[in-house]
């Protein structure tokens, strides 16, 4: 029989409660067994009431939790806890597990003697279904990210074995090619007619570009994989160390460099200085045929980074070809006029790119060529910076 | 060894000629003494192998090592002769194409006392050579520790 509340009218609306009640309910005696239970706790176990009054809360819990129940069953009936609010599993009679997130509380008599347990349950199959499916899908998307990232780090290392191989293997023949005919220039002497003097000068020059075409290029492969470290960058600094870096290397040419000051941005300083270089060394260039070298270099900041200008007054180039400059290996002029390796400007875009920017160039034949370097500001570390290599290529 | 000695590790013949040619050009009176792997090195060094007749209180002054070696490469060399009380204080210059900064980074860390990456053009490796030698032949005070 059901227990009686404290009157007659507090039980018919504690029964109206349960009976509309959209969540499961149950009176449990303190021996276990159910002394009432509502249509929706019916529902959720699949049972009529009839199977479920008088027998044990034992007989349709999940096996897995029978010592969970007998465990809680004892410490509420003993008093020694007042209520639980625990996930414990139940069989449906088609034999389905239902997950329940159970609250049950000990009710007293009015002398304070323990009574009976009204039990609540919360159907929380579809949810924990859903969470589990969620974990595991995580799980497996951890898994393809621990995968890719694996297979991105061994891409790194052989492009990493590789830049070393090319160093390496690429460079010691080329000290070979050099070193001897060094030597057999030195010691044939007037053994060989100035021809062969001339074709041994040569030999060297082409031994020694491709000593720096090598150079360049593992320079480029370090671009794309370094660590970068962001601080704020006196690019006008920059400029103008590396301008004077120009006038030491090439002290017969005169200059006029205008750098305007305080320019700053963001960035890696030691990448920044690489694109500078590659700039003015390009500037430099294509003014060989110019009286003197005239460059500037002009800027502001936006909201977010820094936009500069590099600009000669060399040799410029058609603007048709404008969308070949920054390829690696291509070069608009012949190497009479000046032309480097074909790989400085890519470097330059990569290092901008590196930065979140581009450059953009702009010239006319023979009325000098002006390159708009666009950079974003880094993020500082800590500051939930980005310091990974991206791959991203920014427009030219 | 009365006279200064340089120990040259290198497998490449042709560099090993040049750094004769070289070291001739840069006016140099020492004498080189070169082994053409790692394992050789550590074993000249430290009177092992075919050199367990040679008088290892004899060390060169100089150890010019290449990284790129067969059998043992230069860190290993390194790590070998770092560890022996010996050759713990032994000059040892890495001579190296490699300009990767891990490698310059390691080797220092591996206890070498220099690191000159090798210049393609002949004249600037004549240069290099000569430093070399004003540096660590004539100007550089050595160990005097004696096993």
């Amino acid at each position: 029989m059901p227990p009686h509340l404290v009157d007659d009218q507090d039980d018919a609306r504690f029964r109206l409660a349960m009976a509309s009640a959209g969540i499961g309910m149950a009176i449990v005696s303190l021996e276990g067994r159910f002394l009432d239970v509502n249509p929706a706790l019916c529902r959720m176990l699949g049972r009529d009431s009839g199977e479920l009054l008088g027998h044990l809360v034992h007989d349709i819990s999940h096996p897995d939790d029978l010592p969970l129940t007998e465990r809680l069953r004892q410490q509420l009936a003993s008093g020694e806890i007042p209520s639980v609010d625990v996930e414990k599993r139940y069989t449906h009679r088609d034999g389905h597990v239902v997950e329940v997130q159970l609250n049950a509380a000990l009710m007293r008599d009015a002398d304070g003697a323990p009574q009976y347990v009204i039990s609540q349950f919360r159907d929380v199959t579809a949810q924990r279904a859903a969470e589990r499916a969620l974990q595991a899908a995580n799980d497996h998307l951890e898994q393809r990210v621990q995968e890719r990232t694996a297979e991105l780090e061994a891409a790194h290392r052989r492009l990493e074995a590789f830049a070393y191989g090319v160093s390496h293997d690429l460079r010691a023949p080329l000290r070979t090619i050099d070193g001897f005919a060094a030597q057999l220039a030195r010691q044939a002497g007037e053994a060989l007619d100035a021809q062969a003097h001339e074709q041994l000068a040569r030999i060297r020059m082409a031994s020694a570009r491709m000593g720096t075409l090598i150079d360049s290029l593992l320079e480029l492969a370090r671009i794309g994989r370094a660590v970068l470290k962001p601080a704020p960058v006196d690019v006008s600094l920059l400029a103008e160390w590396v301008a004077a870096e120009m006038q030491d290397l090439h002290p017969a040419r005169p200059a006029l460099v205008h750098v305007q000051p305080g320019l700053e941005v963001v960035g890696d300083e030691r990448l920044l200085k690489g694109l500078l270089t590659q700039l003015l060394r390009n500037a430099w260039q294509f003014s060989a045929s110019r009286e003197r070298v005239d460059v500037e270099v002009e800027g502001a900041r936006n909201g977010h980074g820094l936009q500069f200008v590099v600009r000669d007054r060399g040799i410029g180039f058609d603007m048709a070809y404008a969308g070949k400059l920054f390829e690696p290996f291509q070069r608009l002029h012949g190497s009479e006029q000046g032309s480097g390796d074909g790989i400085g400007l890519t470097i330059a875009q990569q290092i901008a790119a590196r930065h979140h920017g581009g450059i953009r160039a702009e010239a006319r034949p023979d009325a000098g060529a002006s390159f708009h370097v666009e950079l974003r500001d880094l993020q500082v570390p800590g500051d939930n910076g980005d310091t990974h290599a991206t791959p991203e290529v920014a427009s030219a | 060894m009365n006279h200064k000695t340089i120990l040259l590790v290198e497998d490449n013949p042709d560099d090993v000629e040049l750094t004769r040619i070289a070291f001739a050009e840069a006016g140099s009176e020492h004498q080189l003494t070169v082994v053409s792997d790692g394992a050789e090195a550590v074993d000249y060094l430290l009177g092992r192998g075919r050199y367990a007749d040679r008088n290892t209180a004899d060390l060169p002054t100089l150890v010019l090592l290449d990284l790129n070696l067969p059998k043992l490469d230069g860190r290993e060399v390194l790590q070998a002769i770092r560890a022996e009380t010996a050759t713990r204080s032994l000059p040892v210059v890495v001579l190296t194409t490699s300009a990767e900064p891990f490698d310059v980074d390691e080797v220092y860390a591996l206890g070498a006392n220099s690191y000159i990456q090798k210049p393609v053009e002949f004249e600037r490796f004549v240069e290099v050579v000569r430093q070399i030698g004003l540096y660590w032949l004539a100007l550089n005070q050595p160990p005097t520790t004696k096993p």
